[in-house]
């Protein structure tokens, strides 16, 4: 996990990358799933306000909500995600983002963001 | 305050994932629900189910009684054989799925689901009036460790036990040197055992049987491999399948009633009924078309109209498709055939589904 990574208190993580921000469920989040089967994503252009759902993941357990932590256009899914999704559970496979969104994000919504180091001392 | 089974602190050991079941802190997964379900489709695995209860029922009216509560025709029960029945109110809905055992005359081991051991001994102390019979609540002395899979019975008749029980039939035996009951029954859909072993031993037992097991695979198995087993098998699980409202023919258990039993029962009337004129809902196995995963109490719909509901759903490792039971509503359900599409709504959009003959996955447990 990237150290630069901005974490919500459901487990989801942006991490900024060449103007646009990736989002994705922590590693801590998908050890809890367990084994993940499906993960359905919205369209590209969708567009979500911060805490809407925007993705589900479905492990053999249970399906699980995914919220955006913060407002974005989704410019990018991660096909490979998509197709693969037991690849979330591959611990050598490292692109499990699973969409890149274009935000406008302001001081104001990033304010509740917890850094990783943080994240990982309150869920530990 | 919940329950532990003496076997907890070998779970924790483990690594496993404690959850909440019917009241016990159990095991639900030690490493991943796919790969425990596959060594249990493969190999063999160990299942901790010490949850489950166990009645003892015994007196001069032990038969008498028996028959008075389940619709299975307990009189042609030989001595160690079993069967499984259920356990209706007077409105023929169930109050528990049970596997009754003939211990010898005038006494019988009953195993009974964790969730339902208080309801199920109310109801059996509110029909005990005019029978000569106790019933006996040993839960709490006994440990239940399942052995289950291709290579389970190899691996008892390898450590102690060289003649198995036949198929839904249960002896005494040694194991390790420890004394024990061993049925031939399980709740996976393979060949294997149910060892119900006083507690103080359950620990040496468990602990000897994963030894024993290394050298052919066996490992232990969580919750929720269990249920997604059990779910291929199409064995039904009390509280989704089966609940007050869902008599044995609505369940499609009909070939666990007998149509020629004498003896009244609680709920034989209506059970009687359904058997001659139909039902007004019926169990059905389906399988997801697309990769979505149907879970229970999602809603079933055919033509825009809502036909029915998901009772159990997820995945089948063994198959690589999505799978589930619904209960259909009539007058759909007569209309339904094996091929037939109906659409099960996930998450505000509708997908199609197949019926499919059950079991989902063949079993192999005919002994």
């Amino acid at each position: 996990m990237d150290e630069n990574m901005l974490c919500t208190k459901t487990h989801e993580y942006i991490l900024e990358k060449d103007g646009v921000y990736e989002v994705g469920i922590t590693d801590y989040a998908i050890d809890q799933l367990g084994d993940i089967v499906f993960v359905e994503l919205p369209e590209t252009e969708a567009e979500f306000a911060k805490g809407e759902v925007f993705a589900t993941i479905e492990s053999v357990k249970a399906a699980s909500e995914i919220y955006m932590p913060i407002s974005g256009k989704v410019v990018e899914i991660n096909e490979e995600i998509a197709n693969s999704p037991e690849l979330l559970n591959d611990e050598n496979y490292a692109d499990k983002w699973l969409v890149k969104i274009d935000s406008k994000a302001d001081q104001v919504e990033l304010a509740d963001l917890l850094d990783y180091s943080d994240y990982k001392e309150e869920v530990e | 305050m919940t329950k532990q089974t003496f076997l907890h602190d070998r779970h924790v050991e483990l690594g496993a994932r404690m959850v909440d079941f019917a009241g016990w802190d159990m095991p639900v997964q030690y490493s991943s629900i796919l790969e425990e379900h596959k060594t249990v489709r493969e190999n063999a695995g160990l299942f901790d189910v010490s949850h489950m209860g166990e009645l003892i029922v015994h007196g001069k009216d032990a038969l008498a009684f028996l028959n008075k509560i389940v619709p299975q025709n307990i009189s042609k029960l030989t001595d160690t054989k079993a069967v499984y029945c259920q356990l209706p109110n007077k409105n023929g809905g169930l109050i528990d799925d049970l596997i009754i055992y003939k211990l010898e005359d005038n006494k019988y081991l009953i195993i009974a689901n964790a969730s339902r051991v208080d309801e199920d001994l109310n109801w059996m102390t509110r029909n005990q009036t005019g029978f000569d019979v106790e019933i006996e609540n040993i839960s709490h002395k006994y440990s239940l460790i399942a052995v289950q899979g291709p290579k389970a019975c190899n691996l008892i008749r390898s450590n102690g036990e060289k003649d198995l029980p036949p198929f839904f039939s249960i002896k005494q035996g040694k194991l390790f040197n420890i004394d024990l009951w061993i049925s031939r029954t399980g709740y996976t859909g393979e060949d294997g055992v149910e060892l119900l072993v006083k507690n103080e031993f359950a620990v040496t037992l468990w602990d000897k049987l994963l030894e024993a097991g290394k050298a052919c695979g066996v490992k232990p198995i969580g919750l929720g491999a269990r249920d997604s087993l059990r779910l291929e098998a199409a064995l039904h699980l009390y509280g989704n399948d089966l609940n007050e409202n869902t008599t044995p023919i609505e369940a499609g258990l009909s070939w666990s009633v007998p149509k020629d039993k004498t003896e009244d029962y609680n709920g034989k009337q209506v059970i009687m009924e359904q058997i001659k004129n139909g039902v007004t809902k019926k169990l059905f196995g389906f399988r997801m078309l697309d990769k979505s995963i149907a879970r229970h109490e999602y809603e079933v719909f055919s033509k825009g109209e809502k036909i029915g509901i998901v009772t159990s759903g997820g995945v089948s490792p063994t198959r690589g498709d999505n799978i589930g039971l619904a209960y259909i509503n009539a007058p759909v359900l007569d209309k339904l055939t094996v091929g037939s599409t109906i659409q099960i709504m996930i998450r505000e959009k509708l997908h199609d589904a197949e019926i499919v003959k059950l079991p989902f996955v063949e079993k192999h447990n005919k002994g």
